[in-house]
């Protein structure tokens, strides 16, 4: 990567005759440290000393900010990245290797199912998503290794790196023998005609700016205004920054969102406490009573904030451990990646309200018994577990054997109440004497009387029958009854279910829960985990799940062609 | 007639007009006599378990008593009954009516209920299950004993919020005119259909919704169909809805998608195919 040199000096340099470089990039990831892990590790970037929200890739320096992610990079301003390998075929194979599971790799096929091409007049080129939506296009060019451009996708794709260069100088070079792109010291910048010819703004999205560095913050601010276009932001230095550079943000005209920054920027403090509260019970908080005088605890919840959190606690943790809001955030992460590691990044990151709230830093659920494990079960309960009664065979002769929630019937209690990676609204409607708990997940009503004598019945249902009573203000639901059939860690059928609703604030509802089920249990066990009131941006969608349960299709199609059938 | 023309929207006010007289005026008479419980706020107080009686959910127009599938006898038959289309005409436009026969034909594999899909409105409301009405000071959530079915009636929106997404149980809101809550339900995906004989609308179906005490333990239910992809002008539906007296009433979890399974899946069970050779 030695393209600069005696070119640069022939540049006009706009910039009030600054010399301008590209400071950085950055990259959104709610986990910056696993970010940083991710880079380090396969696309051989460096760790940066006393910074542990950025890497220096080659030249490149990459920032991760700790944020929500909007969407990946594909349809905005900067299609990729790209990075210079000497042999992509390798590393393409190397990376396939890695999966997709977890903090994985998640390759871009071609059409012809191939993961890489050798592209006639450019190079042996493969295409990979980083976990957070960057794509990132791998590039096998030998006369430079390591970071090798960032690929622009414009409405007049040579107009563009002609505005790039008058702005911020560079030196036009040609990549290939027929490829023209813009030089700087760190990187080439490259631009392709968009496909619409409109691309949508890089803010918030996966790759959020590209960071130019100007000697002088304010003249450069005032050329850019100058030539037309608006700042979005004016120079400051952000809370949180590490150092006392300034930056300033304007947006181009091809939607790339563009940074200025000082000498002094040295990216952010990764925001290590402040998020507790949550947890905290507010001291004289008088719950609200309805008009008919029965606790308040109507509205939307939301278990988003508590995905991720373990039913049991690590056996090393003590009781009194919380998690930092960086841990949690990397834990929910990490447990999102693991459940629906197969959606697409853009769907989830786009739809998903778990990305809105704060994730809770409560290590685990489970608070009784006090080690936070699951008490011992049975004998008799052991030995079913070991003979797997409780499990499907591997392939499926028909519906019964997949699981209630596969079959759109149930989630089953109390995994109805668990938050999961989608789908965590609650609504909570009462009536006088009644309450409802539905939930938006596969749509599923409890009907929970209030003072109803038990049923005393025969009759078994999925969910159980629930009845409730106030303790205060807690609401208390006692359910029985249960057919047995949606267990929830080896629970049976003659599992008492108590759960606890108490409104600790407005925005917060503690759930708690104890299971006796003493065919399973040497003991009763309680879990707890507080929802949080999600009224302003969350209205339950109807989830109509067995309608569309293409899925059941699907998997008895695959089934009845498997040859071990 | 395929479309609506200006003169036919002038005489379903009218109609609606007429109709609306006439239904006021049979309400003064029984209204009269009933000692409706009352909420807090001085409305009726809705809270309760209620269920229509009849035989709308098998034709919502008189229908003569008919066999079922044979398998069945004279469980599976179909009982005869009047019909809860005021007029007991439907209006189909001309392709809507060939429609709605072709959806008869083929009620036994076609028909939503069947399949355990949820029933859309205004067909939950006469299924023959109960349901319950849980009328709080924010919203009212109407939770059916089918399908796991359930609206919220947003009582609490100064202004009617679009649907999200299309649906099949729709979008609803709620207001009271005098004793009547008047919900107005929209939003639908035109996946539903009306009863078991096939009548259906499509995704422009547009309801609106009057359940109007009539004494401590009937509610009068009216429902006027708009729909103007399927219907050459709106009609109205009504019945009474029962409050179910028994001290141990609850709308039961009713789980039946595990009952259509073998409907919709049952080709695909191991075996399957040796079975049918």
């Amino acid at each position: 990567m030695k393209h600069k040199g005696l070119l640069l000096l022939l540049l006009l340099l706009p910039l009030s005759g600054q010399a301008a470089s590209i400071s950085h990039i950055q990259l959104a990831a709610p986990s910056p440290l696993q970010a940083v892990d991710w880079y380090t590790r396969f696309l051989d970037c460096e760790a940066i000393e006393g910074r542990d929200e950025a890497v220096h890739c080659h030249g490149m320096d990459i920032e991760f900010d700790a944020r929500p992610i909007l969407g990946t990079t594909l349809g905005t301003g900067v299609d990729h990245i790209s990075f210079s390998f000497p042999d992509v075929a390798a590393k393409m194979d190397e990376l396939e290797r890695i999966g997709v599971g977890g903090l994985g790799v998640r390759l871009q096929r071609f059409d012809d199912g191939a993961v890489w091409r050798d592209i006639d007049g450019f190079f042996v080129v493969g295409f990979i998503f980083d976990p957070w939506g960057t794509s990132i296009e791998l590039v096998q060019d030998a006369a430079h290794q390591g970071f090798h451009h960032i690929h622009l996708s414009a409405s007049d794709p040579t107009a563009t790196l002609d505005r790039y260069q008058a702005a911020f100088g560079g030196t036009r070079g040609n990549v290939t023998a027929t490829l023209d792109g813009l030089r700087f010291d760190e990187a080439w910048l490259l631009a392709s005609l968009h496909e619409t010819a409109n691309p949508a703004s890089t803010e918030g999205r996966a790759l959020d700016h590209i960071a130019f560095n100007v000697d002088a913050i304010d003249s450069a601010v005032a050329d850019i205004e100058n030539s037309g276009i608006a700042l979005q932001q004016a120079p400051n230095v952000p809370a949180n920054a590490r150092g006392n550079g300034r930056r300033a943000f304007f947006v181009s005209p091809d939607n790339v969102r563009l940074a200025l920054v000082e000498a002094g920027w040295a990216g952010m403090i990764l925001q290590e406490s402040g998020g507790d509260e949550l947890t905290q019970l507010l001291d004289n908080y008088e719950a609200p009573m309805t008009p008919w005088g029965e606790p308040d605890l109507q509205g939307i919840w939301s278990g988003d904030a508590a995905h991720g959190i373990r039913l049991q606690r690590p056996e090393e943790v003590s009781a009194d451990v919380a998690l930092s809001q960086v841990e949690a955030a990397a834990r929910r992460e990490r447990g999102t990646l693991q459940s629906i590691w197969g959606y697409e990044r853009e769907w989830r990151d786009t739809t998903l309200g778990y990305t809105k709230t704060a994730p809770l830093t409560q290590v685990a659920m489970i608070i009784d018994p006090p080690d936070g494990r699951l008490p011992p079960m049975t004998d008799a309960a052991m030995a079913n577990r070991q003979t797997g009664r409780n499990r499907g065979p591997a392939v499926p002769a028909g519906p019964e054997d997949l699981s209630s929630w596969v079959r759109c019937i149930t989630q089953g209690l109390p995994n109805h109440m668990m938050p999961t990676v989608y789908n965590n609204g609650l609504q909570i409607v009462q009536g006088p004497g009644t309450v409802v708990i539905q939930k938006e997940m596969i749509h599923e009503n409890r009907i929970i009387p209030i003072d109803a004598a038990p049923a005393n019945d025969t009759i078994k249902h999925w969910l159980g029958e629930s009845r409730g009573w106030w303790e205060d203000t807690t609401l208390v639901i006692e359910t029985r009854n249960f057919n047995g059939r949606s267990s929830f860690q080896g629970s049976s059928e003659n599992m008492v279910l108590t759960e606890r609703l108490t409104r600790l604030t407005t925005n917060l509802l503690q759930y708690q829960f104890t299971v006796d089920d003493p065919d399973v249990w040497t003991q009763p066990w309680t879990a707890m985990f507080p929802l949080v009131l999600d009224n302003a941006q969350y209205d339950l969608v109807e989830y109509a799940c067995h309608e569309g349960n293409y899925s059941m299709f699907n998997i008895l199609t695959g089934a009845r062609e498997n040859p071990r059938d | 007639m395929l479309k609506y023309l200006p003169g036919l929207w002038v005489s379903k006010l009218t109609w609606l007009a007429g109709c609306m007289v006439c239904c006021l005026g049979c309400m003064n008479v029984i209204a009269a006599e009933a000692e409706f419980p009352r909420a807090w706020d001085g409305h009726p107080d809705l809270n309760g378990v209620w269920q229509a009686l009849g035989t709308a959910h098998w034709d919502i127009q008189d229908h003569s008593a008919m066999a079922g599938p044979p398998a069945f006898g004279a469980i599976g038959a179909i009982p005869p009954g009047r019909g809860v289309v005021v007029g007991n005409t439907i209006p189909y436009q001309e392709w809507a009516l060939a429609q709605k026969q072709q959806n008869f034909e083929n009620r036994y594999t076609e028909d939503p209920e069947i399949k355990c899909f949820l029933p859309g409105v205004p067909r939950a409301t006469y299924l023959p299950h109960p349901f319950q009405i849980i009328h709080g000071d924010q919203k009212i959530m109407l939770v059916y004993g089918f399908a796991e079915a359930s609206r919220t009636i947003h009582m609490d929106k100064e202004n009617p919020e679009l649907s999200p997404i299309d649906s099949y149980m729709g979008r609803s809101h709620g207001r009271w005119d005098g004793d009547t809550l008047v919900v107005d339900a929209a939003g639908f995906n035109g996946q539903s259909w009306f009863d078991r004989a096939g009548n259906f609308a499509s995704a422009s179906l547009h309801v609106v919704e009057r359940y109007t005490p009539v004494n401590a333990n009937a509610l009068m239910y009216e429902a006027t169909i708009e729909d103007p992809n399927v219907f050459t002008r709106p009609w109205t539906i009504s019945m009474p809805l029962y409050r179910r007296l028994e001290d141990n009433a609850r709308v039961l979890e009713y789980k039946c998608v595990e009952f259509s399974e073998e409907i919709l899946y049952g080709h695909l069970r191991a075996g399957a195919d040796a079975q049918e050779q």
